[in-house]
Parts: C-alpha cells; sequence; structure tokens
C-alpha cells in the first residue's frame, strides 16, 4: 500500500449510521471471458468466480464481485501489510492468467477507496442520492451493484444486512464523503 | 427519467446509460474505392427519425457493456432491447 493521505479523516457516527474507512484493503481487478480463465482462478484462489449478474462470492481470505460479464473485483476481506505492495495472489494470478494472456489482472487498491456504511438507516442515506432501486438489493446478502451516488460512480457491497461496503475512486472520495456527512446530517 | 433492462445487469435508471447513436451500420468492406461523397455518408450521415429507431446504447456506469435498443423517439417507448452482434428484427 503507498504511503498516502486518505482525505477521510475521521469516523462518524449518526443515529442510525456509522461511517468508516476501511484501509489498507488489496483490490484486484480481472477481466477474461474463456472457460479456462473462469477455472484458472477457481482453481488457483479456491474460490469460484460468480457467473450471475450482481452478486459476490467469498472464501474465508477474499471476497470476489461480479463488476460484468467479463469482470471481477476480488477483495482481501482483511486489512492488509501497510508497508507492502506487492500481493502473493497478484503474482499468482498474474502468472498464471496475464502471462498466459487468458486475461488481465491489474491491482487496484489504491485506486478505490473502501468505506463501510453500517446501521438500519444505510439505504435511506443511498436511496436520497441514487436512482437505483434497493428494494430487492437490501433483502439480499452479498449482492453488488454500481451504479452513480450523487453523480459519482460507486460500486456496492452488500456484506451484512444493513451493512454495507462502498468503493469509490479516490479522486472522488472526499467529495463522496462530504455528501454522505451531510446527507447523514439531515436524515 | 425513464427505465432501462440492461441485458446483463437488469433494469436500472437512464442516468446509467449513455446514448451510441445509430445501430447497424456497416463499414464499406473497400473504403479507397469510394468517392468522397459515399464516405461521408457511411461517416457522418445519421437518420434522425420521429418514431421507431434503431440504436446503440451503453450502460456507462454499470457494467460498461455495448448493446441494442429499438426506441420509439417520440414517447421513449422502449419496444425491444437485445445484445450486439444480434440480428435486428424485421417487422
Amino acid at each position: 500500500m503507498l504511503n498516502y493521505k486518505s482525505s477521510i479523516i475521521e469516523d462518524k457516527k449518526y443515529s442510525g449510521l456509522s461511517i468508516k474507512e476501511i484501509s489498507p484493503i488489496m483490490k484486484l481487478n480481472l477481466r477474461g471471458k474463456s472457460r479456462d480463465f473462469l477455472s484458472t482462478i477457481g482453481k488457483n484462489i479456491n474460490m469460484i468466480l460468480p457467473i450471475e449478474a450482481n452478486t459476490s462470492s467469498s472464501s474465508d481470505k477474499y471476497t470476489s464481485m461480479w463488476l460484468s460479464p467479463d469482470e471481477w473485483m476480488i477483495i482481501s476481506n482483511n486489512i492488509i501489510d501497510k508497508e507492502n505492495n506487492n500481493y502473493e495472489i497478484e503474482e499468482l494470478l498474474f502468472n498464471k492468467i496475464s502471462k498466459t494472456n487468458l486475461g488481465s489482472v491489474t491491482d487496484v487498491s489504491d485506486q478505490f477507496v473502501l468505506i463501510n456504511l453500517e446501521g438500519e438507516s444505510v439505504f435511506d442515506i443511498l436511496s436520497s442520492g441514487c436512482a437505483f432501486n434497493f428494494n430487492e438489493f437490501m433483502q439480499k446478502k452479498g449482492a453488488v451493484t454500481q451504479t452513480l451516488l450523487a453523480q459519482v460512480d460507486i460500486i456496492i457491497h452488500h456484506k451484512e444486512i444493513n451493512n454495507i461496503n462502498l468503493f469509490v475512486r479516490r479522486s472522488f472520495s472526499e467529495h463522496l464523503m462530504s455528501w454522505i456527512n451531510d446527507a447523514a446530517s439531515r436524515l | 427519467m425513464f427505465l432501462i433492462n440492461c441485458p446483463f445487469c437488469g433494469e436500472r435508471d437512464q442516468s446509467e446509460f449513455k446514448a451510441g447513436g445509430e445501430a447497424h451500420i456497416e463499414r464499406p468492406k473497400q473504403p479507397t474505392e469510394l468517392s468522397d461523397d459515399q464516405w461521408a455518408e457511411y461517416l457522418f450521415m445519421r437518420k434522425n427519425i420521429k418514431g421507431v429507431q434503431f440504436e446503440r446504447w451503453n450502460h456507462a456506469h454499470g457494467c460498461r457493456k455495448w448493446f441494442n435498443m429499438v426506441r420509439d423517439t417520440s414517447n421513449d417507448e422502449i419496444k425491444l432491447i437485445y445484445k450486439m452482434g444480434e440480428k435486428p428484427p424485421t417487422e
């Protein structure tokens, strides 16, 4: 993880909502289409990439999220070493996938900021700045969606009921956090 | 605002999509043999009809996949959505 200053300075708490940044987390972007691609990944990380749209799958160490029919994001479930910028799984997949031209593996750990939102008001906050219909999403643990929140591209992963991981690009994170804080203060 | 049923992600709001112009325009097999007028016809000339139009759309803020849509431009009614590479319906 690079030595950066996070724009999210403190954890916030509101009635029915607590907000914190979780870092550092490893994030990998995988792209590929072929059956070989899917089976190679399955063999090497002991986890089958979700084929069904808007879903995710988890192992004890990693969670993989469906982004598109040929795109996935793998994140580490736990915080990783702060001083280290090399990940075993990235090296392994890079050798097995990228070098054999099965697909591509990109490290996006520093590209995305992970903001964790927890509490019963989570979906009230999201619905106030997002046109996505959360009715089914909020019932379904492990659901994933990419959408716009306050005109900012985000990826939402429904980790536990009323506990979501929100991925936002780093340069938008400060703006999005101030929007969330503003919206939360008026819940 | 209207809802678009992305063939990959399901029903989403229009704000997540970008329109990509007219669909099913084929690149001429031998561009060098065309006159400038014919080339300009292929390159720039697009239908802009009031009524049923074949269009390409991109789910830009979702799965980033392209697909085809048959839309009535007068009332934004979506007649049909089908994936890229599929044959357009003949009505």
